[in-house]
């Protein structure tokens, strides 16, 4: 039972996403949105129920998986992806590339170490 | 609801779907292990490329392969909602980080969008291009949308998404061991404004604490971006 409840929250969460997100005519993908009312729904509660944390930690370690679907997709694009495909590469190397740099860059320099070395919060 | 409006059964075919696409990720997986984990052998890329692959020669439709395929993407919402986990038990080192955390998002994202533009006006593409290009490092479900509002072509759009997070996940382990970026905090944050969804699964395979800055920066900047990007494009 603990799994399912943890499935409840996630998915009650979710829910409540895409109802605001309707209700308000946001742009932010409802996923998005839930993810702060999880947050806050931990923040009162104080902790992670048990059942919860197993559920979002399958979850979470396959993420992966549940992009595949996303990619082929791209199949259906193979035109428009061909006739640019030399030109859109070259740009999203460098524009993926320098940013990825730069942002670990300077949040390093800035954040200097952690105040105590710690470990990683929670298990995945 | 009555029982003839449920959705689609995914009958044999589908449900061959699901299990090949299941199977190549548990493969693939398994091979990433044996290689000590090279970035090189992503599943996402790799189970991808094989299953464009055989769609590709066998001449099969992509609806058929989605008849099995779209259970899975019901659960990258679940997936994409589970972050707020992680996120949780890591506030404090996050609040601990907000300033460089805020600003090195905002550089990554200003960075990403200004230089693929840049470049894209340089060679002279279409503007059609142009706009699809604007949204390559916000979530896919949002880049879709802003896509339509500044005039990019939407399919296009997700397909360029998808290959800069695949490229960021790629790239990212060989960048970072070389420029000695060793905290995890920062690379996270790094993986998920460039890499959105993508980077942040790779993030969050990594560690916990990377995962929740990875999650974090993949939203503010989505949200950021799609903000500001309809703005940018109504002045130009």
């Amino acid at each position: 039972m603990q799994l399912i409840g943890g499935l409840m929250v996630l998915a009650g969460v979710f829910l409540v996403g895409e109802v605001v997100k309707n209700a308000a005519g946001l742009m932010i993908p409802a996923p998005v949105l839930a993810i702060v009312f999880l947050v806050a729904v931990l923040a009162v509660l104080g902790k992670v129920p048990e059942g919860l944390r197993r559920v979002a930690s399958f979850l979470l370690r396959h993420m992966a998986l549940f992009f595949i679907p996303a990619l082929v997709a791209m199949v259906a694009l193979s035109e428009v992806l061909r006739d640019n495909i030399w030109p859109l590469l070259v740009i999203i190397i460098v524009s993926t590339l320098v940013p990825l740099w730069l942002t670990a860059f300077v949040f390093s320099r800035w954040a200097g170490t952690p105040d105590e070395p710690r470990a990683d919060e929670g298990e995945l | 609801m009555s029982l003839l409006s449920l959705p689609a059964w995914p009958g044999w075919e589908g449900l061959f779907w699901l299990v090949l696409t299941v199977a190549l990720y548990a493969g693939f997986s398994r091979l990433r292990r044996q290689f000590n984990d090279s970035g090189w052998l992503q599943p996402l890329l790799w189970v991808s490329a094989t299953l464009i692959a055989i769609l590709w020669i066998g001449d099969i439709s992509l609806a058929n392969y989605q008849l099995g395929a779209n259970w899975l993407v019901v659960i990258l919402g679940l997936s994409t909602v589970s972050i707020g986990v992680p996120i949780y038990d890591n506030l404090p080192v996050i609040r601990q980080a907000a300033r460089p955390f805020l600003a090195a998002m905002l550089i990554g994202s200003v960075t990403a969008v200004s230089i693929a533009l840049a470049m894209a006006h340089f060679m002279q593409l279409d503007s059609l291009l142009v706009a699809s290009l604007a949204t390559k490092s916000i979530t896919s479900p949002l880049a879709y949308g802003v896509a339509i509002e500044i005039g990019g072509l939407p399919a296009l759009a997700m397909g360029i998404v998808i290959i800069t997070g695949n490229f960021a996940v790629l790239i990212g382990p060989k960048l970072f061991a070389l420029t000695g970026l060793s905290d995890v905090r920062a690379q996270g944050l790094a993986y998920g404004v460039v890499g959105h969804g993508i980077g942040t699964a790779e993030a969050i395979r990594r560690s916990a604490l990377m995962g929740s800055f990875a999650g974090l920066s993949m939203g503010l900047n989505g949200v950021l971006t799609s903000l500001v990007l309809p703005l940018a494009f109504s002045l130009s």
